[in-house]
């Protein structure tokens, strides 16, 4: 150890021990910038994409004289609750829009975006086992996490700057553009001094990078509760990371010390992250890692239960996600109620009724919306059972004494039933969240059925993946086109006016919109056969292909 | 003695590699059959041409009398595989994966089971995603050793194990020869399979080139030893059972046949040996030795056929 700092050149022991325990620190953030020279642009690029959609798009759909008919939609409490405390939003203006009409939803994906980016480079790296070869080399103890952390700033700096040069681009005051894109950063800061922290607890990347994103619910839901109660918010509010870029009003109070609070917090969190990798081994956490039960339940004893067993956790977690929002977009209800009179035209072209029927109009968009979030579950479900395949976890249950069939069969059912249940879930929660603000307990089944006549085109959507698994497994994404389509027709369709033949081709566009229309039995039933067909199809490729083992 | 596993001439091409190329391979009932080949040599391919996991592009397959893809249900429920590269579901413990595996094969053995966790030393209650490569192989050993199947396929299975786990392993699989039971073992290790197998089959580049009991191919079975003697040792090339004499200023290098061996090395003594280091032949020096020739022919030809 003294021959080390007796060389020449180096520091003298004394305060040498600190320094080395950073050394590498900038050899390692240029090679972090170097694996992440696709992943950070394009992260810091969609920041650019949303800023420049906003500017453009919101114009076009609000036209000028219909601005203040939106207060009713953003500034109701139920407005309040999925967007933010909504500063100046009684008076709406583009720059005001963006900044506290959309802003939480910059403020999300900017945390998410430093989450992931420290969990990858610390404990990811620790995880695999390659942070023991960086550390093995001349680099000190608490410089990848230094590392991973500049890199946080300097990649949240340049989404500020992104965001500030396309505001003042579009023609809004530089102050307050200025004000957003900083407060962008400190919400993301915010984040990566959690995940920081979060990083030291578990030995997974995965657990860590959920328990940062629990972190961000829960921030969310502490926001949401304050913002609800008034505009502004309340103390519930202030106790939320999210919350405090948004308190800083952009282009209405125009007012920085909130911003103090997120800085402050980023600090304290890294700080307690820096600590704690000091007292443990490299690869190490401080939660013990659980030990399971160490013999199998006794349903878990057939290719149907073992499917099930795998996509359990995520049924589960889609289905918290459609009930909550559901829920919250049944709440919405009631700001329709009170405010139609006022709405822009293009509700009304979206929704596609007149304006009397605006609410169950919303309510079956809501239907369909959620079935492109079942159909999303389901694709997500076939690209699960092609890594089971191509990981080689497929293949010691198929040479147990399991059919192709039964194995694929086996998991096409539990996503089939699991996708059904989660739009019945979500109508269920959707017509208890109108229930409740409107006093008619009827929407609680009209809703569940409703949501349950687009589950054959859900059912469709899993087929075609199913297909493209058993005939051609590298094209599942392909899906995701159709998808989009029928997105992008469900959605936009009644503004753009196209041929009917462009319609017919979503498989969202044929099953009555209840509760708008009355439920019609042919397009269900043909929908289902023409599912079952197409997965059959599947069911007979998969029977005669190779398994892909990489 | 009836045939287990008989495969004639087969071939398995993806794209444009050809991973088996005329393959024959005969397995008998009750032996322990050692499937020895370098890294990338088709043994895997094989293995899963066997299970049905992959159809043969030509050739024949019969596992049993019956045909590995079609008939891949019925054939399953009389085998038990275990992979060269074993991959565990991350939130499910060895425990869970061990009792799936033997309920879908519809029988096991409990009290078997929790004695190989016990020979093994393996904690059943860990979850895959917090095993080694070692104890994830254990697991799927396990599953596969604790099954009442009468076939076991098992590819390089002790790759990720230590010599103590290596040696209980072997205990197994003698157990397992004396109920009768018939095993196909992979490796690239020569020495792993020589103290097992009672018969070997080497394949090189998609081809079976050699195959027959140990004493049948006695020239793998020869010591391969280097010395350094005081005296010239140049007249030890005359002697019965040596081969491949090489010498060079006092370092001689010969191999010698095992039942030679202690002749050879009682008239080492006369020429005053300063140094002397012997091992068996590696699986690399054999093929090298015996095949090299003939191969390295045959592969300049392919890579011709590759540029037109």
């Amino acid at each position: 150890m003294t021959t080390a700092a007796d060389l020449p050149g180096e520091p003298p022991a004394a305060n040498g021990e600190r320094s080395r325990s950073f050394a590498g620190t900038w050899r390692l953030l240029r090679f972090l910038i170097r694996r992440d020279r696709i992943k950070l642009p394009a992260w810091v690029g969609s920041f650019g994409l949303l800023t420049i959609y906003l500017t453009n798009a919101l114009p076009v759909a609000y036209p000028e004289e219909d601005l203040d008919s939106l207060s009713g939609l953003f500034a109701d409490p139920a407005g309040r609750l999925l967007i933010g405390p909504s500063y100046g939003l009684d008076n709406p203006t583009y720059d005001r829009l963006i900044a506290n009409g959309y802003g939480l939803y910059f403020l999300i994906v900017a945390a998410l975006m430093s989450i992931l980016l420290v969990v990858r480079h610390t404990r990811a790296e620790e995880q695999t086992g390659r942070a023991e070869l960086v550390r093995a080399s001349v680099v000190g103890a608490k410089a990848p996490l230094t590392a991973a952390l500049i890199l946080a700033v300097i990649t949240n700096a340049l989404v500020a700057v992104v965001i500030t040069a396309l505001m003042v681009a579009a023609g809004h005051g530089g102050g307050g553009s200025f004000l957003l894109g900083v407060s962008v950063a400190a919400g993301g800061l915010a984040f990566a001094g959690l995940a920081a922290l979060t990083v030291q607890l578990t030995q997974f990347s995965r657990a860590a990078a959920g328990l940062a994103g629990a972190g961000l619910g829960l921030a969310f839901a502490l926001r949401a509760g304050g913002d609800m109660t008034r505009v502004g918010g309340n103390t519930l509010s202030w106790l939320s990371p999210l919350a405090w870029p948004q308190q800083t009003a952009p282009f209405v109070l125009d007012r920085w010390w909130p911003l103090g609070l997120s800085f402050a917090f980023a600090v304290v969190t890294a700080a307690v992250g820096f600590v704690l990798s000091t007292r443990r081994d490299l690869g190490a956490s401080l939660l013990s890692t659980r030990t399971g039960r160490p013999t199998a339940a006794e349903w878990l004893r057939s290719p149907l239960t073992l499917a099930l067993r795998l996509q359990r956790g995520s049924i589960v977690a889609w289905g918290a996600a459609l009930i909550i929002s559901g829920f919250l977009y049944g709440i919405f209800t009631e700001s329709l109620l009170t405010g139609w009179e006022d709405l822009p035209d293009t509700f009304v072209e979206v929704f596609g009724t007149g304006e009397e029927n605006i609410v169950t109009g919303y309510l079956a968009y809501m239907s369909v919306f959620m079935a492109y979030l079942a159909a999303a579950f389901a694709i997500l479900a076939v690209h699960g059972y092609r890594s089971e395949e191509t990981t080689g976890r497929g293949e010691p249950v198929l040479a147990a004494p399991v059919s192709r069939w039964g194995w694929l069969g086996g998991n096409l059912i539990v996503t089939a039933v699991a996708a059904v249940a989660l739009l019945a879930a979500a109508g269920a929660a959707t017509g208890a969240g109108a229930a409740i603000v409107t006093g008619e307990v009827a929407y609680v089944w009209e809703l569940t059925a409703s949501h349950l006549g687009h589950a054959p085109a859900v059912l469709v959507l899993l087929a075609i993946a199913a297909l493209f698994f058993g005939v051609l497994p590298r094209a599942i994404g392909l899906t995701w086109a159709v998808l989009a389509y029928g997105i992008f027709f469900g959605t936009f369709g009644g503004l753009i006016d196209p041929p009917n033949w462009l319609f017919d081709l979503s498989p969202f566009e044929h099953a009555a919109r209840m509760p708008l229309e009355p439920f019609a039995l042919a397009p269900v039933a043909a929908l289902t056969v023409l599912a079952a067909g197409v997965a059959a199809l599947g069911l007979l490729g998969f029977r005669r292909r190779d398994i892909d083992t990489t | 003695m009836t045939t287990v596993i008989d495969v004639n001439g087969l071939v398995k091409d993806f794209g444009r590699v050809r991973a088996l190329d005329g393959l024959d391979l005969t397995v008998n009932h009750g032996e322990v059959h050692g499937f020895l080949g370098p890294n990338g040599a088709g043994k895997t391919t094989t293995i899963r041409i066997l299970l049905g996991l992959l159809r043969a592009d030509a050739g024949s397959a019969t596992v049993f009398g019956g045909d590995p893809w079609s008939d891949a249900v019925e054939l399953h429920r009389r085998m038990a595989y275990v992979p060269g590269d074993v991959e565990l579901w991350p939130n499910l413990t060895g425990g869970e994966a061990i009792d799936l595996f033997g309920r879908l094969r519809g029988q096991m053995d409990h009290a078997r089971r929790d004695e190989l966790l016990q020979r093994f030393d393996l904690d059943p209650s860990k979850k895959g995603r917090t095993y080694s490569k070692g104890n994830r192989q254990k697991v799927a050993l396990i599953s596969a050793l604790a099954s009442d199947a009468e076939l076991l396929l098992l590819d390089e299975p002790t790759a990720g194990l230590d010599p103590l786990m290596e040696a209980v392993f072997q205990d197994v699989i003698r157990e397992m020869k004396a109920e009768g039971r018939t095993v196909l073992l992979s490796s690239h290790i020569l020495a792993q399979v020589e103290v097992l197998a009672d018969r070997i089959s080497i394949i090189r580049q998609g081809k079976a080139v050699e195959s027959g009991t140990l004493s049948e191919l006695r020239h793998l079975r020869r010591t391969t030893i280097n010395v350094e003697t005081a005296k010239p040792a140049d007249s030890l090339a005359e002697l019965p059972g040596v081969h491949n004499f090489e010498a060079t200023d006092g370092q001689a290098r010969f191999d010698v046949d095992a039942e030679k061996l202690d002749e050879v090395v009682s008239r080492l003594a006369e020429f005053r040996v300063r140094s002397l280091v012997s091992h068996p032949p590696t699986l690399e020096q054999l093929l090298l030795r015996h095949y090299g020739d003939e191969l390295g022919v045959r592969a300049g030809g392919r890579e011709a056929q590759d540029e037109r």
